[in-house]
């Protein structure tokens, strides 16, 4: 029983990785729509899925954080934020 | 009696889940107001290799050190097609300009109706060959009986000059025989008195005519066709007078240098 929660936990571990490798793929590479679905399947699977708001703010570091842009260079981070306490309310709502 | 001691998992992980988001957001305020471009130097930096990477992938750098050198050998082949096309382009727009000067436009980016109307009863004929290539003053030019070229066509070269007409018409050539080959004889006007002369071709592009000595022609006085079109004809070149004889000798050749024709136009019918 013990060994199955070990490896049921490993695996998703595991999987948490992966995703956060595809998600920082897609956030260097600017591609935004992708990571926002990965991070959506991330916060709705994984437990603190924190990584969601490292995504946004490294997105605003590569991309945004410039003067001129005010606080639309932080939208990433904004949006991460809001993302990540919608779905813990939703999933609040749903379990 | 059940007592209490902590909380719900789930509430835990939220309430831990905000406090983390919080703190996230706090530091990059603070980072941000005290060093604003510490994160973007942090993730760039982290992030570059990966972008050089990416670059160098696309641009065939960890390509093979042969696949390079073809590579290499197939980008000169291409340039040199390329510097060939070049200087076809600029042929093109040499003659471009040729013929829009030829047709009296002398502006390339004129765009006016008149100015792009055909010329009515004028065909443009490229030479295909040219004294000193042809012998007998002759023209052999690329349009024949296929643009409706008839025999005895009046050509002109650029300028309006009368220097011919057509003597051979073939399916998509013709042949232009000058009115300065040796013994052709063509009736001109000449100097600002009209003196009527008989213009008889040396060859080369010069003539010469007989006219009275009291016909005061100079050097530089035009020489014009005799018909209705008054077209000019040449410039005199050099008066040969002897006292002893009535006539004095006019020598005078076409403004344009037939050796270096490119272009004539050909009158048809409509030409006047």
């Amino acid at each position: 029983m013990g060994v199955d929660r070990n490896v049921d936990k490993e695996m998703k571990l595991f999987l948490r990785i992966i995703l956060d490798i595809c998600i920082a793929i897609a956030v260097l590479n600017g591609w935004w729509p992708i990571a926002i679905i990965l991070v959506l399947i991330g916060a709705w699977f994984f437990k603190l899925y924190i990584e969601i708001i490292i995504a946004g703010v490294a997105y605003d570091a590569l991309f945004g954080m410039t003067h001129g842009m005010g606080w639309r260079g932080y939208e990433g981070t904004i949006f991460s934020v809001v993302l990540l306490i919608v779905v813990k309310l939703l999933k609040k709502l749903v379990r | 009696m059940y007592i209490r001691t902590s909380k719900k998992p789930g509430q835990e992980h939220a309430r831990m889940a905000a406090y983390i988001a919080a703190g996230i957001v706090i530091v990059i305020i603070a980072v941000q107001l005290l060093v604003p471009h510490f994160l973007p130097s942090i993730f760039t930096t982290i992030t570059r290799p990966f972008w050089r990477m990416e670059f160098s992938v696309g641009s065939g750098s960890l390509e093979s050190p042969q696949a390079l050198l073809a590579e290499n050998e197939s980008l000169k082949t291409q340039l040199a097609a390329l510097n060939v096309q070049q200087q076809s382009v600029q042929a093109v727009v040499n003659d471009n300009s040729e013929l829009l000067a030829l047709l009296g436009r002398t502006d390339a980016s004129s765009t006016t109706v008149s100015s792009l109307k055909p010329i009515p009863g004028i065909i443009l004929a490229a030479v295909l060959v040219r004294p000193p290539q042809a012998a007998y003053d002759e023209l052999i030019i690329d349009i024949g009986a296929d643009h409706g070229i008839t025999l005895g066509s009046k050509v002109y070269a650029p300028g309006n000059i009368l220097i011919g007409s057509t003597t051979d018409i073939l399916g998509q050539t013709s042949k232009v025989k000058l009115f300065s080959s040796p013994g052709e004889t063509y009736y001109v006007l000449i100097g600002s008195s009209r003196i009527p002369a008989t213009a008889v071709g040396r060859g080369g592009g010069q003539y010469q005519a007989e006219v009275p000595q009291a016909s005061k022609i100079n050097q530089g006085d035009t020489v014009s066709d005799s018909s209705i079109s008054d077209a000019p004809f040449g410039i005199v070149t050099a008066v040969l007078a002897n006292p002893a004889d009535p006539f004095e000798t006019v020598l005078f050749a076409p403004s344009v240098n037939i050796y270096q024709l490119r272009w004539v136009l050909i009158a048809t019918s409509t030409k006047k």
